[in-house]
């Protein structure tokens, strides 16, 4: 049974235009250190709902009105949490997280509850939940301790194109067009700010293949409405090096392949 | 987006590694081309060249000087079908390709060849023309990193950078500081006949190849003092200089055309184009590279002459200086030529004293 409960500390988002991101109880909260007032101290998602804010606040900068903002949902995924609800909503507001709603849902009906939320990007620590939601069409990213690490004043999404992965057989019509959606309106948010200072920033990792199919990749994410900003292609060399220095926020793998035409 | 990894950790970087390596030599392998599987860093000698240092962008670096970076990135994908025209670094990109090809031909196995990669601070977008006009001339450059205005320093550490070439100061200066061979290029102002059969290197001595030891002698107590100097100490070796590791390289390469008897063909050549003269400063210049366990296949000893006369007989693909004047003198004369930005032939011409730059390992 899912519960959908708002956040009254936070202001609510225009539901058509904002950008739905979910994200996991076991992401935003260090889930096995409780103190002793019931608040949980806060996990590897910190740096990124920080720089989601960010974003929102540049954006409102540049235009007061403005709805296209990200809309930041907790979700939890097991029943254990699911029936924490009070604790959660107590520590989310004395963190002061900008988290619009809260989703009680349990290891059956979370990818129900993305559905309903209209989420765009899911975001967890479990690299299950995170098939599952994608097998679902719903755009999902893993993340994990070097995610603690990243900065919280531009948002660096990596899309990583790795050829040697196989379009995955059973990625539905839908789970391209909700990839290409949320691309798009990712898209659609960068444009609002100039090249450079900008608390957006896109980059492309090709791993294996050469030069040309990340040229075809920046052009086939132009034609989406992305801007790219920065592009490595590797060459065959290991991402690692390169990741590291990049310290992405979350990374999109394989998805290039999905996008043309 | 359907499938997902998790970061691999560091305990299982050599296994995610090796897997990685093993996923893309597959790659390149089905691919039906006959384009070149590029080799792993560490095995390569990599050389980073800027997107200026690679094509001519000089009317581009004026329009985004004018008015701005969006005009002058609206502009490149405007013109992005486009081909550059060659910069000061092609026709040295073009002799490191020779070299590959005949490496290739010797030892079709080895990965010790030249890797070159585009190093360059430009948006992405920009990205699109530079791989077209690499397409357009057939270069072989499958790695580039396009860091949309953040510094590449960074990458070049990651990429285990042998050499980089670029046309700005202050990110040469900084990769120098880091413990990289780094310089400043210069396109010439005459069109040069250059080997396309042979890549030619010259290199300044002091400063470049050695460290500056000897020149601050030279330029703190004079010429006498540095002769009786560097007589006296002879037989101790110079301290290396920013430059040293990159002879190094070549010499690498070189000795595999030695081993399968090509000796008299082989296809690197290298200069040294010194102001020391032989007699009472050479021997010391000769000893430590001797030591060092490097050859030089010319060293030429000008005794204060000007440098340019002699490099436009030589005809280099690429030539290594400290100092402004000597770039000048060559440039006048046809020959590219690369500043390198260390030393105290740098701090004469400014009041403050700079610290010495760490030797890499």
């Amino acid at each position: 049974m899912v519960s959908t409960v708002q956040n009254s500390d936070v202001k609510q988002k225009n539901e058509d235009q904002a950008v739905v991101v979910a994200v996991t109880f076991a992401a935003v909260f260090d889930a096995e250190a409780e103190d002793d007032r019931d608040v949980y101290r806060l996990g590897v998602a910190l740096p990124l709902l920080q720089v989601l804010q960010r974003v929102n606040e540049r954006l409102l900068e540049e235009n007061p009105v403005e709805h296209q903002l990200f809309d930041i949902i907790l979700i939890t995924t097991e029943t254990r949490q699911q029936q924490q609800s009070s604790s959660i909503i107590t520590s989310t507001r004395h963190h002061g997280l900008e988290v619009g709603r809260f989703c009680f849902s349990s290891e059956d009906d979370f990818i129900e509850s993305l559905a309903q939320n209209n989420v765009q990007l899911f975001l967890t620590t479990d690299g299950n939940e995170a098939l599952r939601a994608t097998q679902q069409g719903v755009p999902s990213a893993l993340l994990d301790k070097n995610s603690a690490s990243c900065p919280s004043d531009q948002l660096r999404v990596v899309l990583c194109q790795d050829a040697t992965i196989q379009p995955d057989a059973d990625s539905s019509g839908a789970s391209k067009k909700s990839a290409q959606s949320f691309l798009t309106r990712l898209g659609q948010i960068r444009q609002k700010f100039g090249m450079f200072n900008s608390p957006l920033c896109f980059t492309i990792v090709t791993s294996c293949g050469g030069k040309d199919s990340c040229c075809s990749a920046l052009k086939s994410l132009r034609s989406l409405g992305v801007s790219v900003d920065e592009a490595y292609c590797l060459g065959g060399a290991p991402r690692g090096p390169i990741l590291s220095i990049l310290r992405p926020h979350f990374l999109l793998s394989d998805g290039f392949s999905q996008l043309e035409g | 987006m359907s499938e997902l990894k998790p970061e691999e950790e560091t305990a299982a970087d050599d296994s995610g590694e090796e897997k990685d390596w093993e996923a893309a030599k597959a790659f390149f392998d089905s691919l039906k081309t006959k384009v070149p599987r590029p080799p792993k860093p560490r095995n390569a000698v990599t050389i980073a060249v800027s997107s200026r240092t690679l094509f001519n962008m000089v009317a581009e670096r004026k329009l985004y000087q004018d008015e701005g970076v969006e005009k002058y990135v609206a502009f490149q994908v405007e013109h992005e079908n486009e081909p550059l025209k060659p910069g000061p670094a092609f026709p040295f990109v073009k002799a490191l390709m020779n070299v590959n090809t005949r490496l290739r031909q010797l030892y079709p196995d080895s990965e010790e060849l030249f890797d070159i990669v585009l190093m360059t601070n430009n948006h992405a977008q920009v990205g699109v023309r530079l791989i077209n006009s690499i397409n357009h001339y057939g270069l072989t450059i499958e790695r580039f990193c396009m860091t949309g205005g953040k510094s590449p320093i960074g990458y070049l550490k990651a990429y285990m950078t042998n050499l980089y070439l670029s046309k700005d100061s202050e990110k040469v200066t900084e990769a120098i500081d880091e413990g990289i061979a780094a310089a400043t290029m210069f396109m010439s102002e005459k069109e040069s006949d250059l080997s396309d059969s042979q890549l030619r290197v010259a290199f300044d001595g002091d400063a470049v190849l050695f460290s500056d030891e000897s020149e601050i002698i030279v330029k703190q107590h004079g010429l006498d003092s540095f002769f009786e100097h560097e007589q006296k100490f002879e037989n101790k070796p110079l301290a290396q200089g920013p430059l040293k590791c990159f002879l190094e390289a070549l010499g690498k390469l070189q000795r595999k055309f030695y081993a399968k008897n090509e000796r008299i063909d082989c296809p690197i050549r290298t200069f040294l184009v010194t102001a020391r003269s032989a007699a009472s400063s050479g021997a010391r210049v000769l000893k430590t590279l001797r030591s060092w366990g490097l050859e030089i296949d010319e060293a030429l000893f000008l005794a204060g002459a000007p440098k340019g006369p002699l490099l436009q007989k030589i005809r280099p693909h690429i030539f290594f200086d400290d100092q402004m004047f000597h770039i000048e003198g060559a440039k006048e004369l046809g020959t590219i030529s690369a500043h390198v930005p260390y030393g105290i032939g740098q701090k004469y011409h400014k009041g403050k004293l700079i610290q010495q730059p760490e030797k890499k390992e």
